[in-house]
């Protein structure tokens, strides 16, 4: 361990994962090594949340899913990078320099939890804190080639986490190991009453049933690139092998989760991003001369990032009096259709397996290209899972002729993890991962 | 003119509505704070659910209906003293609605909604260039109690709050200081279009916002002008009333679900709780079951509820005219002292009852009710009323013409009263001299 802490500036120089990394040793040998998201609060660590307006912002608390890592002996090594707020898919977003993919340099390891991926398949033995509101853990997992969970919402206590859609985030794990992600995912979960929305949980349960049957919605096989169709396809050949049973199904609702995701998220986080003003906490420096209004606007169009200001516009129309009933209200609606479809499907099959991304990880010199709208579409298959706040796992199932990680996704019903890991370990036996080379 | 009142009343919770810290005054500023109300990135908020119990008695005392399930909002807006730039408040589905509020036992006033929200920090400027912000009041729970238009003059309005604040303090056991506590926004509208000042503080401030607002408007419209929708404040100092902004600039608070606090099931809650009967009900109660005056049931009520109470079992004991009468005489001119011995009133009834029976002279009622409520020896008294007694009648024997003066009229006792405290340095009461007067009196006739 000592040396994975020693070699952790030169691969941060490399990769960009982390946007703190802790210093110091500690005098116990700690039983392992993990890091978290840097929206996850942190005594010890500046925590800035991927964005210049919260520099120098230095928690007095643990957020509580660190918390009862380091109580299970763990040590927290950095924190990881991310888009401002969690704002993108790409982790283009964050304010302290880019993550890298592990498999290619010139391309993305996703978001919004590009750093907690990419350190996951990076750092032997390693597990990292993630955070997902529409997809933020399964689409880097994906990207960078490793598993990541994102539990049912209220599994996980949001003590301390830095809010983007309040109801909607989610804290999960990242880890190229499956079997982590059954050790570490009754660690972090249980009630909290710091987070009265984690009291209502049953029990996790791990030696709950397998996974024996999938629904694959058609409607998610539509718009998907040639390289991850082929090796879904593939996929689903193991998945028999394995007893697994796959059926075809329509979930035609599945295409209204995008915009009431959109319209809850923004709405949600422009309320949340209001507190950012320049007083309290994180950067403060602004002219004090001006009157308070200036004074906030000036801050706010100094440190925020562009895609922080375009989610705190659209958040701000979709709520605004006289179009909160056509935007807000209807998006609330839309979410408990989306919830009854799953109910639905989940009467006959166990989960609904997707591919995790539409396409594998993009060059930043495409990313660049692409307009706001088009990287929103590029969650389209993680959204819906997220939207109903059902648990939902990514693993590796292939790769494309570039040797760039494909990923699929199993989602479940509402408090239904312990199928996942199940099958996240047994997918671990049937399908050979691949790792990175980390040339240090 | 059509008055309508927004009341915020301060909950008396001893911790703030979403987090630990206490409600009491603090020493210093930002001494009772913690990451929660000072809205910290990753903090949250957690019920209170005693300010909940709190504004469901407060909707049952106003007669309301009360949601099975309420919920709470966010009302976005920039100030430096919201530490989140977000206020939780309640949007859609308050605590309680569509209430009715009787005012002085013959005025229904309608009440619209009452629901539940934090209260902000507090901003002080220091001279010209700066504020300093103070975030101790930062989550403290409020009511917010909306009227509808119902009240006619501002005297009505400040008379209606009045009544109201009495009302609250008992429902909730608000403490003594607690009309500090409580704010008042004033919406009034002499013609068509209604003004609204906001954050008046005090009753007498109520009634001079309301009273400068009439005026107002009546010179606005009489020179042919128009009112226009806006907001205004009240200067304490110079007695008048100020726009702040035009309805064209009013905020858009943009307000969607709190989604940290989820839904709460209060209706089982709400039947379970059950609240004490607010003065003006009971005043309305005492005068219409017992047949007495209103003026008297009212006074009655504001010396204590204990004398209420005391009042009905003076009156299952005897019957109301003879409760009525020594409630308002005897009864009311001990009762301090009898509050503090903590006895029960059966004692005081059971004496009256013996009187009415015939048992005893109301002199003598009177000497066995002040040992019992004052707790001291009746033979102390007799003793010391003999003394009393002798000089208040060597008095009247001195001064036959003031025996028929006082008969004409009872106010004429205060010459026998002067005459007493000179004589004796003030060493009875004015009470024990009429109690003395009266009873040579009746023994002259």
């Amino acid at each position: 361990m000592k040396d994975v802490l020693a070699s952790l500036p030169a691969l941060n120089e490399r990769y960009s994962m982390f946007s703190c990394i802790a210093s110091g040793a500690d005098t116990e040998e700690p039983k392992f090594l993990f890091s978290a998201k840097d929206n996850l609060t942190s005594k010890d660590m500046e925590t800035k949340c991927g964005s210049r307006i919260l520099e120098g912002y230095r928690p007095a608390f643990d957020a509580a899913a660190v918390e009862k890592m380091r109580q299970y002996g763990g040590r927290l090594i950095g924190k990881n990078n991310m888009d401002g707020f969690g704002f993108g898919t790409f982790s283009t977003n964050s304010a302290f320099g880019v993550p890298k993919n592990p498999f290619d340099l010139e391309r993305s390891c996703g978001g919004s939890s590009g750093g907690s991926a990419c350190a996951a398949a990076v750092i032997e033995d390693h597990v990292s804190l993630g955070v997902s509101t529409g997809g933020s853990i399964c689409c880097p997992a994906s990207f960078c080639g490793v598993y990541g969970i994102a539990p049912t919402y209220g599994r996980v206590s949001r003590y301390g986490l830095i809010d983007y859609g309040n109801s909607l985030d989610k804290i999960g794990l990242l880890s190229s190991d499956p079997a982590a992600l059954a050790e570490f995912l009754p660690v972090i979960s249980g009630k909290d009453p710091r987070d009265p929305t984690s009291c209502a949980q049953p029990p996790l349960d791990l030696k709950g049933k397998r996974i024996g049957s999938v629904a694959v919605p058609e409607e998610a096989l539509k718009g998907i690139s040639k390289d991850v169709l082929s090796a879904f396809e593939s996929s689903l050949d193991i998945l028999r092998s394995m007893g697994v049973e796959v059926k075809r199904v329509s979930m035609p609702s599945l295409k209204y989760a995008m915009p009431a995701y959109y319209i809850l998220a923004t709405s949600e986080a422009s309320t949340n991003l209001a507190r950012y003003v320049g007083m309290r906490y994180g950067r403060q420096d602004g002219d004090l001369s001006l009157g308070f209004d200036d004074y906030f606007t000036s801050f706010r169009s100094e440190y925020f990032g562009d895609e922080a200001k375009r989610r705190i516009l659209l958040g701000t129309y979709t709520r605004m009096a006289g179009f909160r009933d056509r935007y807000y209200a209807k998006a609330l609606k839309v979410r408990l259709h989306v919830i009854s479809s799953y109910k639905k499907v989940f009467e006959d099959h166990d989960a609904v397996l997707t591919p995790t991304m539409p396409f594998a990880a993009p060059k930043f010199e495409d990313i660049s290209k692409m307009t706001p709208v088009e990287s929103y579409s590029a969650d389209f298959l993680t959204v819906p899972a997220n939207l109903a706040g059902i648990p939902h796992l990514s693993v590796p199932c292939g790769y494309d002729e570039d040797g760039m990680p494909i990923g699929m996704q199993l989602a479940a019903a509402h408090w239904a993890e312990g199928p996942l890991l199940t099958f996240a370990e047994e997918w671990g036996s049937a399908f050979d991962v691949r790792r990175p080379e980390v040339p240090l | 003119m059509r008055i309508g009142l927004e009341i915020h009343v301060q909950l008396p919770t001893a911790s703030k509505m979403f987090c630990s810290c206490p409600t009491t005054d603090a020493d210093a500023p930002n001494t009772h704070v913690c990451p929660t109300c000072l809205g910290m990135p990753g903090s949250r908020p957690v019920m209170n659910r005693k300010a909940l119990e709190y504004g469901i008695m407060l909707a049952k005392m106003l007669n309301c209906e009360i949601a099975e399930t309420t919920w709470f909002s966010r009302k976005t807006y920039f100030y430096p003293d919201m530490s989140r730039s977000v206020q939780i408040t309640q949007y859609d589905n308050p605590v309680g609605s569509r209430g009715t509020y009787m005012f002085q036992g013959k005025k229904p006033v309608r009440i619209t909604r009452i629901h539940l929200e934090e209260d902000p920090g507090k901003t002080k400027r220091v001279g010209d260039q700066s504020s300093l912000v103070d975030y101790n009041r930062s989550g403290i729970p409020l009511a917010e109690i909306v009227t509808e238009p119902d009240l006619s003059t501002p005297t009505e309005a400040r008379e209606f709050l009045k009544q109201l604040i009495a009302d609250i303090r008992h429902t909730i056991d608000l403490p003594g200081d607690g009309e500090r506590s409580i704010r008042c926004d004033c919406n009034i509208s002499v013609g068509t279009e209604r003004c609204e000042v906001k954050n008046v503080t005090g009753l007498r401030n109520v009634e001079r916002a309301l009273t400068f607002e009439a005026v107002r408007q009546t010179k606005v419209l009489r020179a042919g002008g128009k009112i226009e929708r806006e907001t205004r404040r009240f200067d304490e100092e110079r007695g008048v009333t100020i726009s702040v902004r035009k309805k064209e600039f009013e905020a858009d608070y943009g307000y969607i679900d709190e989604p940290d606090l989820g839904i709460f099931h209060i209706g089982e809650l709400a039947r379970s709780v059950s609240i004490k009967e607010s003065p003006a009900e009971a005043a309305a109660r005492l005068s219409r079951e017992y047949g007495i005056e209103r003026k008297l049931a009212d006074q009655i009520i504001s010396t204590s509820t204990g004398l209420a109470a005391a009042f009905e079992h003076i009156a299952k004991a005897t019957d109301a005219q003879t409760a009525a009468s020594w409630t308002a005489g005897a009864v009311s001119a001990y009762w301090k002292t009898f509050e503090t011995l903590k006895k029960g009133p059966e004692g005081i009834a059971d004496i009256i009852r013996r009187f009415r029976g015939g048992e005893m002279t109301d002199v003598e009622a009177d000497i066995e009710l002040r040992a019992y409520m004052t707790g001291t020896d009746v033979r102390a008294i007799k003793d010391a009323g003999a003394d009393l007694s002798q000089i208040v009648n060597g008095y009247l024997d001195a001064h036959p013409e003031i025996v028929g003066e006082i008969r004409k009229n009872e106010k004429a006792v205060n010459r026998v009263i002067g005459h007493v405290m000179k004589e004796t340095g003030g060493k009875y009461s004015s009470a024990d001299i009429v109690a003395a007067a009266k009873s040579a009196l009746e023994a002259r006739l």
